[in-house]
């Protein structure tokens, strides 16, 4: 089986300061990755050298995804080849309506992949299926994208939204961070229904909480720009209750 | 040319006026140009030098339309009113090109000494609203305007009414001054919307006087959407209790634009509403002056100019705000925000609030700043090109100010227009 994503020996900094020194990590289609670590570990940086944005530079290693060179490709070739971000931050755009956003999100992506536009009408009952999934009332659709939505439901958009573009892999970077538990409980429910055999995640987290909800196949651990250890769903509950600073220790020498 | 050289050319210009003119050498209006002739020659064109007049040199735009020999194309057809059921105005500097009318609520008159001599309120706002001294052009338009229309709202008018300036090519004068006052009485209502046919060889000066009586409202909306557009403007309201005036400026497309704007609150509970937005490109230059004078108590202004800057285009904004002593619960806003899409593109920004009453609440803003690196990335990652998030941006940063023109037709077509621009 050709994997979905392969990463190897990749080292990625940002303004001269190397933070990613040499993750090494295969995900195959319909898997589902956790990457846990403490804060400064690096794990938001993968998110955004994965999605590419322009300020963070890759000094050495590569990422194949689909059979391609992912670094090779502008942010939005990555989306239109059916990688997802769903934001820590997700950015707050006045002006640009939630419907407006996704139409133009869901066309551009459909053009990339040479198919035509929806017809208005079969767009419109698909986003409302979608947002149903996340429990999103219509309302949102014509409030402009973000701006003054709360937390939760910053969260909930950003899991719509990737519900609507139907990625490949979606990475999921810190998507737990500011929510309540019922918050939680409708993201991750809103994730498990877009689960499927031809669809991976990359579930990026400090807390184990997230986990009981999504259940990862791979747990790994970033510590100081590298995975300094890999295992099954068991590891994260056993970083919930030791902690990172075990993981500290045994990197001691490196610290 | 010097300004001794135009003082010659606006005093002959005058005296070819008066030729043509048929009796009423002593009329009321007649005396009025005189004073405003006499007003322009011991002033002159603006220079840099003065205060109002820093940041736009006029004297270049003025040459040009003098002596180009350049003929453009005949003025096209106003597009920016696509099958709206209007009220259509034709000014050209020959004159009102449609006869006088009467409708539901409205009234269109030629400005005549006879006018002015029979009509006490047209007789106590013409050159009253905007005085000869408020600028060397409304000097100057006052002196030597060709057409002048009084338009009377009386009524409810439920039809936009569209005034359609034009500077063609047929005409022989490069500086048409049309002249426009209109009188809306307690109650009254009507949209109004000022369209500019233009060609390279014309800078147009209009100047616009409006009386808005007790509760009575105005929407005016500004268009300019050609790139030949010269237009150096001068308008003014006086707004009386509980009436509102709106002035909308949607500069699309324009070479050269210098608006002046004057919003006076005269009795309680009056208010006045001023919005602009600006797209340019090239080495388009547009200028807006606005002044908001709180004369008296509870009264509410907002201001709103919004401005998309690319290649050498500059803009210049400068917004005065006057409170004065029983202008107590006042509430006035004012907010300047510019977007510089290249490291060529300057804005000059200048809020000026005089406010000797202190029981009020006022705030004024200005930003200027390129587009948010993060959001255009927020939308690449959504699949979104780098040029389209650019340009949706844009547009989001540009549609604060397009809502609220309230003829729904010509807010689509400014859209499309604004679009258009974005993508070349």
């Amino acid at each position: 089986m050709q994997p979905l994503l392969e990463i190897t020996n990749l080292h990625a900094g940002i303004e001269g300061r190397d933070i990613l020194k040499g993750i090494n990590l295969t995900v195959n289609p319909g898997e589902v990755h956790a990457i846990m670590g403490p804060n400064g570990s690096g794990k938001s940086t993968l998110a955004s050298v994965l999605a590419g944005r322009e300020d963070y530079s890759v000094s050495e290693g590569s990422v194949v995804f689909k059979g391609r060179d992912l670094l090779d490709l502008a942010p939005e070739e990555r989306a239109g080849e059916g990688l997802f971000l769903a934001f820590q931050y997700p950015v707050e755009i006045p002006g640009v309506s939630t419907a407006n956003f996704i139409k133009a999100s869901v066309n551009a992506v459909r053009a990339y992949r040479g198919q035509d536009a929806l017809e208005p009408a079969a767009f419109l009952a698909l986003m409302r299926e979608r947002m149903a999934l996340v429990d999103m009332a219509p309302t949102f659709l014509s409030r402009a994208l973000n701006e003054g939505f709360s937390g939760g439901e910053k969260k909930r958009a950003e899991v719509f939204q990737m519900a609507m573009l139907e990625p490949s892999l979606a990475v999921l970077d810190e998507t737990d961070s500011g929510l309540d538990i019922d918050a939680l409980r409708i993201v991750a429910s809103g994730v498990n229904a877009l689960r499927s055999p031809d669809r991976s995640f990359v579930v990026i987290t400090h807390y184990q909480r997230l986990l009981s909800h999504i259940v990862p196949d791979v747990v790994h651990v970033l510590h100081n720009g590298v995975i300094v250890r890999s295992g099954g769903k068991e590891l994260a509950l056993e970083l919930e209750e030791r902690g990172y600073d075990w993981i500290r220790a045994e990197q001691g020498s490196e610290v | 040319m010097s300004t001794d050289n135009f003082n010659d050319y606006v005093s002959s210009s005058f005296e070819r006026l008066e030729r043509r003119l048929n009796g009423h050498v002593n009329g009321p209006l007649h005396n009025l140009r005189r004073r405003a002739l006499r007003q322009f020659i011991d002033v002159g064109i603006p220079t840099r030098r003065m205060e109002d007049w820093k940041y736009t040199s006029v004297i270049n735009v003025i040459n040009d339309a003098q002596f180009s020999s350049e003929k453009g194309a005949p003025a096209p057809a106003p597009a920016a009113l696509p099958n709206e059921d209007v009220y259509h105005i034709v000014i050209t500097p020959e004159g009102l090109d449609s006869a006088p009318f009467e409708a539901d609520g409205l009234t269109v008159e030629v400005l005549t000494d006879e006018l002015v001599i029979a009509d006490e309120r047209v007789r106590s706002t013409i050159g009253a609203i905007l005085p000869i001294d408020t600028t060397p052009f409304v000097a100057m338009n006052t002196a030597l305007h060709t057409t002048g229309v009084v338009i009377r709202i009386t009524g409810n008018v439920t039809k936009p009414i569209h005034l359609d300036l034009i500077a063609h090519d047929a005409s022989p004068d490069p500086l048409p001054s049309p002249r426009i006052l209109v009188l809306a009485s307690e109650h009254a209502s009507a949209t109004i919307v000022e369209t500019v046919r233009s060609n390279p060889a014309a800078v147009l000066l209009p100047v616009c006087e409006i009386e808005c009586q007790a509760n009575a409202h105005l929407h005016w909306t500004r268009v300019l959407d050609d790139a030949n557009n010269r237009h150096i403007s001068a308008m003014a309201a006086n707004v009386y209790g509980n009436g509102s005036v709106t002035v909308t400026t949607c500069i699309v497309d324009a070479a050269f634009v210098r608006n002046d704007v004057v919003i006076r609150l005269l009795e309680p509970g009056a208010q006045g509403f001023l919005f602009g937005v600006s797209v340019l490109d090239g080495q388009q230059f547009a200028d807006n002056h606005t002044v908001v004078d709180h004369v008296m108590p509870h009264c509410h202004s907002e201001e709103l100019y919004k401005g998309v800057y690319d290649d050498g285009s500059t803009g210049v904004f400068n917004g005065k705000i006057f409170v004065r002593q029983d202008a107590q619960k006042t509430t006035a806003y004012q907010s300047n925000r510019s977007l510089l899409l290249s490291p060529n593109a300057q804005v000059n920004a200048k809020p000026q609030l005089e406010i000797w009453a202190d029981d009020v609440k006022c705030s004024h803003g200005a930003t200027t700043g390129a587009l948010d690196a993060d959001a255009i990335f927020y939308l690449q990652a959504r699949g979104i090109p780098k040029a389209e998030a650019r340009r949706l941006l844009t547009m989001a940063f540009a549609m604060e100010v397009l809502e609220r023109v309230p003829v729904e037709s010509l807010r689509q077509s400014l859209e499309r227009r604004m679009e258009q621009r974005l993508s070349r």
